[in-house]
């Protein structure tokens, strides 16, 4: 390819510096799930592109060390080293979050009853006041709906643990409509 | 942890609502800025990024790096065989460590368990502390190559489920029972005195349960002194009352049974988050405060003739470091030293906590004297073992 303008150039250097991204084989059994990009289009499976590497990398070894109980993942991430997992995790870190083609239209009340609820409950300290997540606390803005209610209710559950147990204290108690009206929030703010 | 004993934490956790009511976060003051939890570094660090250049000893003392490639190592106990046992938190394993002199071999002994913080050994067999879990692997010296399943005391012991703050020290006393402490399931509540916030002795099976202190929030450390065998146990304050209160502790038990505070007092601070007419007189008063939220882990008391005299009627303490302050505190190993009633708090190991930057290079958390006098110290961030000797005047 021979860049003929600007444009051409500046869209050539940011492919350039989007390139470590752009390919790892690592993740290829990944993408079946997860999205080719890291942006899930199936129920119940999260989005991995642009979650802070750290998060990935715990709930791997989570899955690796059989901590963690979700068959798929077990199989998958079985006998994986350290440098593997930590690649992986870069990978998806590097990619853009997007929410997931088939979102369904926001609802502003169940939005708004959400943003009061997460307010109170200071989601925005560990995951940052816009939800990009940081370190182990994982990115919340644009994740899928359906699975972050999962989340929520498998914490609330004692069904998951973290690297601590902060959100099993947090989700204590919450109901399933509370659980609902947060994940919508969350997952309308891109 | 599989998931009939975590719907069973479920359950649980509804029978103790008003204890787990008030979450960590639902308690934070307005004025308390966006602290949080450090998260744990849970791959393996290289040696060469192992910050042991950074370290500083007292002088005469000389510190090496002694093992690594061990994510998450925290406290540390010795088999009649050599062998060093080492119990995690959230990475789930715990190790074996063979010391073949001029190098030593780790290996994951068991993994897949939930936060086995607790190892203790007693006539050949390895005892882990997994929340409210309680295993035993018989002859574990013989058989670290496959280790044995594990004989399950959880039964016996019957400790509660609750997961917060139950990642638990454990160590058999000079009375050859087996001391358990259960926390408090919250940051700060009100507790049932004789179920959270204990110390508890057990017969090696599980049976004859005794309260041994009350009032103890969380503790992850405790030894016996050597010759008169009494129990001192170091104490987490609570989070979210401030940058500077109230201190971490270090007790005595002087008396079985005794209430040494929580969630009243810590010392004579008054916490003012549980109204009340309990006054702080009625509670039995720490020995020394070691500082506000330096998270004391391993607490050991000098078992080492190749130190200086002045070193060994010390008690060695493993200080983690805080995260609910905003300058860190702790990230060291400091000693008490005792004069007369006092008890003074003196830094040992230091160098992993950078007070510019205002950031931490490691987490100190496991003590353990070794035969020859010198004290291995384990660090939870970096997966590594440093050795501190003395070299002489």
């Amino acid at each position: 390819m021979r860049p003929t303008s600007a444009l051409a150039r500046l869209l050539g250097g940011l492919l350039l510096l989007a390139a470590p991204a752009a390919a790892e084989p690592l993740a290829e059994p990944c993408a079946a799930c997860h999205g080719a990009r890291g942006v899930s289009e199936t129920p119940i499976i999260p989005s991995l592109a642009g979650q802070p590497a750290d998060y990935p990398i715990l709930q791997m070894i989570l899955f690796r060390e059989q901590i963690r109980a979700v068959p798929a993942m077990a199989g998958q991430m079985q006998n994986r080293s350290d440098d593997v997992i930590a690649r992986i995790a870069a990978f998806y870190a590097a990619l853009p979050a997007a929410p997931p083609p088939d979102r369904a239209p926001r609802d502003a009340a169940l939005a708004g009853r959400g943003a009061a609820l997460s307010a109170r409950m200071n989601c925005g300290s560990c995951h940052l006041p816009d939800y990009s997540g940081r370190a182990n606390a994982p990115r919340l803005s644009a994740q899928r709906e359906d699975y972050l209610a999962h989340a929520l209710r498998e914490y609330r559950d004692n069904l998951r643990l973290g690297a601590d147990t902060q959100m099993n204290g947090l989700m204590y108690g919450v109901s399933d409509a509370d659980i609902a009206a947060l994940a919508h929030h969350l997952a309308h703010r891109d | 942890m599989n998931r009939r004993t975590l719907a069973a934490f479920g359950l649980a956790a509804l029978l103790a609502a008003p204890a787990l009511a008030q979450t960590p976060d639902m308690q934070r003051p307005p004025n308390m800025p966006d602290l949080r939890p450090h998260p744990p570094r849970l791959t393996v660090t290289p040696p060469d990024q192992v910050p042991t250049a950074r370290l500083r000893v007292p002088e005469g003392f000389r510190v090496e790096l002694w093992a690594s490639g061990m994510p998450g190592i925290r406290a540390m106990v010795r088999g009649e065989g050599g062998t060093i046992f080492a119990g995690t938190r959230v990475i789930g394993r715990v190790y074996a460590i063979r010391d073949l002199g001029d190098r030593r071999e780790g290996r994951v002994l068991v993994q897949g368990l939930t936060q086995p913080s607790g190892v203790a050994i007693r006539d050949g067999a390895l005892y882990v502390s997994a929340l409210s879990r309680i295993l035993r692997y018989d002859n574990i010296e013989a058989n670290l190559e496959s280790p044995p399943q594990p004989v399950d005391l959880s039964a016996a012991f019957a400790l509660p489920p609750e997961t917060h703050h139950a990642w638990k020290h454990i160590q058999f006393g000079p009375d050859g029972r087996l001391y358990v402490p259960v926390g408090a399931p919250c940051n700060f509540c009100t507790v049932e005195e004789d179920r959270h916030a204990v110390i508890l002795r057990f017969n090696p099976d599980g049976s004859g349960r005794e309260v041994v202190a009350r009032g103890v929030r969380n503790t992850v450390g405790f030894d016996f002194h050597p010759e008169t065998g009494q129990l001192w146990f170091t104490n987490h304050g609570r989070d979210w009352a401030g940058n500077d209160l109230p201190p971490d502790t270090l007790h005595v038990v002087t008396r079985i049974g005794a209430h040494h505070g929580f969630p009243y007092c810590v010392g004579d601070w008054r916490d003012p988050g549980i109204p009340g007419d309990r006054r702080c007189e009625e509670f039995q008063a720490p020995v020394a405060a070691l500082g506000p939220h330096v998270a004391p882990i391993q607490t050991v008391w000098a078992r080492t003739t190749s130190f200086p005299e002045a070193y060994r009627n010390r008690l060695f303490i493993a200080l983690r470091g805080s995260w609910n302050r905003e300058r860190l505190s702790g990230y060291e190993v400091v000693t008490v030293r005792f004069e007369g009633d006092r008890a003074i708090v003196e830094p040992f190991l230091t160098g992993l906590r950078d007070d510019q930057a205002n950031s931490f290079h490691g987490r100190p958390a496991g003590l353990l004297f070794l035969p020859d006098g010198s004290l291995l110290v384990s660090d939870e961030q970096n997966g590594a073992i440093y050795r501190i000797s003395y070299a002489g005047r």
